[in-house]
């Protein structure tokens, strides 16, 4: 009872007008963004950060969980119509979405594959609602050396996010690590590889260093005079799904939110995961599978259903622990932090009123999206035939005034440039990006943690094994730490993750 | 729009490209100098961890694996991926330094419109009317936008005569 007060408080919050636009904002920017092939997730949310900086927190953190999973959404367009994901974790639908669209149902399609999100979306939201409460309660049994320890699961992830090779994946979580470093010592208050410059001081601005590697080096990486696509949106009627095709799509969708609400649990684990499962248990189970590959609407249904699940789901690691699921939600918890929250078991004691108010936004969003996706189909494609040159011109526009607000100052706009080139050099040396970002986000929490855990035992490191909480995070973060380093490579079946 | 590189089989008599070992070189110098000077920050104090603990170890750690990732190369060097565009680097980043210099002194309004005319109309090759119709929106526009709508203070010339004209 006292959870759905909580909720209804956070429906209020999330409703003001002010809350409503944020989110709708979000929706619109975050379906732009899933359509625009080239720039994904994560460097669409890092790219929007600085626009979210002045506003409150909860309208801040709204409108960029809005973008987040509103780039669910938009991926899912270009892999129907154009056989091109918008964003990795559509990248299974362009199998089934496409041989829909040469069979004349691509409004079909894209009608299954936003109901689909919007259910697999709403479910895992409901769980969020249910798990928030008996996990926020940790919030009062945790301390400096519990905080540590969800630290160290959380870097732990990095093995998830190592891409092809542990090796560069070190290098990468190392490089963020350092460039946390920059600025006071948050402990002993010395200036650390500031390199005499004042305006090191106070750090490396976390979103100026974000914009730069993920959204700048990805501008960088466009190649010049790529054709614009031809594309043709359905027409409104065509966006209707026969009886038959909501029939067959039904028990998909079921499973595509089990698969991706199960996944989106567990920390290290994408979309793409999600969605390439939920795709293989259609073929497993579906009674319909002869027929995937060829234009089945289970191919469709399923896949997008898990990968909207996942998407709300696994903010429940970031809401309840402060673990970062994935590389987008390490940019959503960068953009908690500049905000003054901390993610984790104390965001429901301290910020309960703005946690609530993030949840029921959730809901919103998910119906903002239904509302805005099927009818507007022709919008998101038309978006499709903007040149590079305009789109990289304007997206260029909102990263200057991004990284220059920050501060207000011109700084951060070299910070920007310097780090895009850095960013550049990562991607062409195939060195993953998403580690980097994970302890960029984490190291410094990792650091403080640490250090006031020893003050308090004076330096003895029995503190962290002593209390119980502590010992089992910590065992359960070096047994994901230690597995793969023995080898020193990923397991296979998560080294071709894209998102990674 | 990331640049895959492609294993070589092992055995190839391809050698290791120069950017990779370029690459691996810039990793490893960083890691030294972060090694050497973390330990003046004081790796250990009476209370615990000092200042320069954990930046040492991310120190070694960088030496360490760039160490591994030059013997695998050696081992079975990785083919060269697709590159980058030169013209579309030099240009955007070019651009957006000049930008970043004359910002604060001719204003962000006069500055984002020049920046955005030569995304647009040079190494764009639009026409003139779009392109003057977006560089107008994404400087004057962005500028009315920010500063009234958001309340966020885009610079101002430092030229009286053009501050004087509200740009």
């Amino acid at each position: 009872m006292e959870t759905l007060n909580e909720l209804l408080g956070g429906f209020a919050t999330a409703m003001t007008w002010q809350n409503l636009l944020f989110a709708f904002l979000g929706c619109l920017l975050g379906t732009i963004i899933g359509v625009l092939p080239g720039v994904g997730p994560v460097a669409g949310v890092a790219l929007l950060i600085p626009l979210t900086l002045n506003l409150d927190p909860a309208g801040s953190i709204i409108m960029l969980c809005a973008i987040f999973y509103g780039t669910q959404y938009g991926g899912t367009i270009t892999s129907v119509l154009l056989n091109t994901p918008g964003e990795a974790s559509s990248a299974i639908t362009t199998i089934d979405g496409y041989a829909m669209t040469r069979m004349g149902r691509a409004g079909a399609a894209l009608t299954l594959a936003a109901v689909g999100s919007f259910i697999g979306g709403t479910i895992a939201t409901v769980g969020l609602v249910a798990a928030a409460k008996p996990l926020g309660e940790m919030g009062l049994l945790v301390g400096p050396p519990e905080f540590f320890a969800l630290m160290v699961v959380g870097i732990s992830l990095l093995v998830a996010l190592a891409g092809k090779s542990m090796v560069k994946a070190l290098i990468s979580g190392a490089l963020g690590l350092l460039i946390s470093m920059v600025g006071i010592d948050p402990v002993a208050g010395a200036p650390r590889f500031t390199f005499g410059i004042d305006n090191l001081m106070d750090g490396v601005s976390f979103v100026a260093v974000i914009v730069g590697v993920f959204g700048l080096s990805e501008i960088l990486s466009f190649r010049r005079n790529e054709p614009t696509p031809v594309v043709h949106a359905p027409g409104f009627r065509q966006l209707f799904p026969s009886r038959t095709e909501w029939r067959r799509s039904a028990p998909a969708m079921a499973r595509g939110t089990g698969v991706g609400f199960g996944l989106g649990l567990i920390p290290g684990m994408t979309g793409s995961v999600s969605s390439l499962l939920s795709y293989a248990t259609e073929k497993r189970f579906s009674r319909f599978r002869h027929e995937l590959g060829k234009g089945a609407v289970e191919g469709v249904a399923g896949p997008e259903t898990a990968n909207n699940a996942h998407a709300n789901a696994a903010l429940i690691p970031l809401f309840t622990l402060g673990i970062p699921a994935s590389p987008t939600i390490a940019v959503l918890m960068g953009a908690f932090l500049q905000q003054g929250l901390t993610p984790g078991p104390s965001l429901f004691t301290e910020h309960s009123e703005i946690a609530w108010a993030i949840i029921a936004s959730l809901f919103i969003g998910n119906v903002l999206l239904l509302l805005l996706n099927v009818p507007l189909v022709g919008l998101w494609t038309s978006i499709l035939r903007v040149p590079t040159p305009i789109l990289t011109a304007v997206i260029l526009v909102f990263m200057v005034i991004g990284a220059y607000t920050i501060n207000f100052s011109v700084f951060d706009v070299y910070v920007m440039i310097g780090f895009g080139l850095l960013g550049l050099a990562l991607r062409n040396l195939d060195v993953p990006l998403a580690p980097m970002v994970l302890t960029l986000v984490l190291g410094p929490l990792m650091e403080r943690s640490l250090r006031e855990s020893l003050e308090i035992s004076q330096g003895d490191f029995t503190v962290f094994t002593s209390r119980p909480i502590s010992a089992v995070l910590i065992g359960i973060g070096l047994l994901i730490i230690c597995s793969p380093l023995l080898k020193l490579r990923k397991p296979k079946a998560l080294m071709e993750d894209p998102e990674a | 729009m990331t640049t895959e590189s492609v294993t070589i089989k092992a055995g190839s008599t391809i050698r290791v490209a120069p950017g990779v070992l370029a690459g691996i070189g810039a990793f490893a110098a960083v890691g030294i100098y972060v090694l050497v000077s973390s330990v003046s920050l004081g790796l250990w104090t009476s209370l615990g961890p000092g200042a320069g603990l954990f930046p040492f170890a991310m120190g070694a750690l960088l030496v360490a694996m760039s160490a591994i990732w030059l013997l695998q190369e050696l081992r079975r060097p990785s083919a060269r991926g697709k590159g980058v565009d030169k013209g579309v680097v030099i240009s955007v980043v070019a651009s957006l330094v000049i930008l970043a210099s004359v910002m604060d002194l001719l204003g962000f309004q006069l500055s984002m419109f020049a920046f955005l005319l030569y995304h647009l109309k040079i190494r764009g090759r639009r026409a003139w009317v779009p392109s003057l119709i977006i560089a107008l929106a994404g400087s004057v526009g962005a500028f009315y936008a920010f500063n009234y709508g958001l309340n966020v203070a885009l610079p101002v010339s430092a030229f009286a005569p053009l501050n004087l004209i509200g740009l």
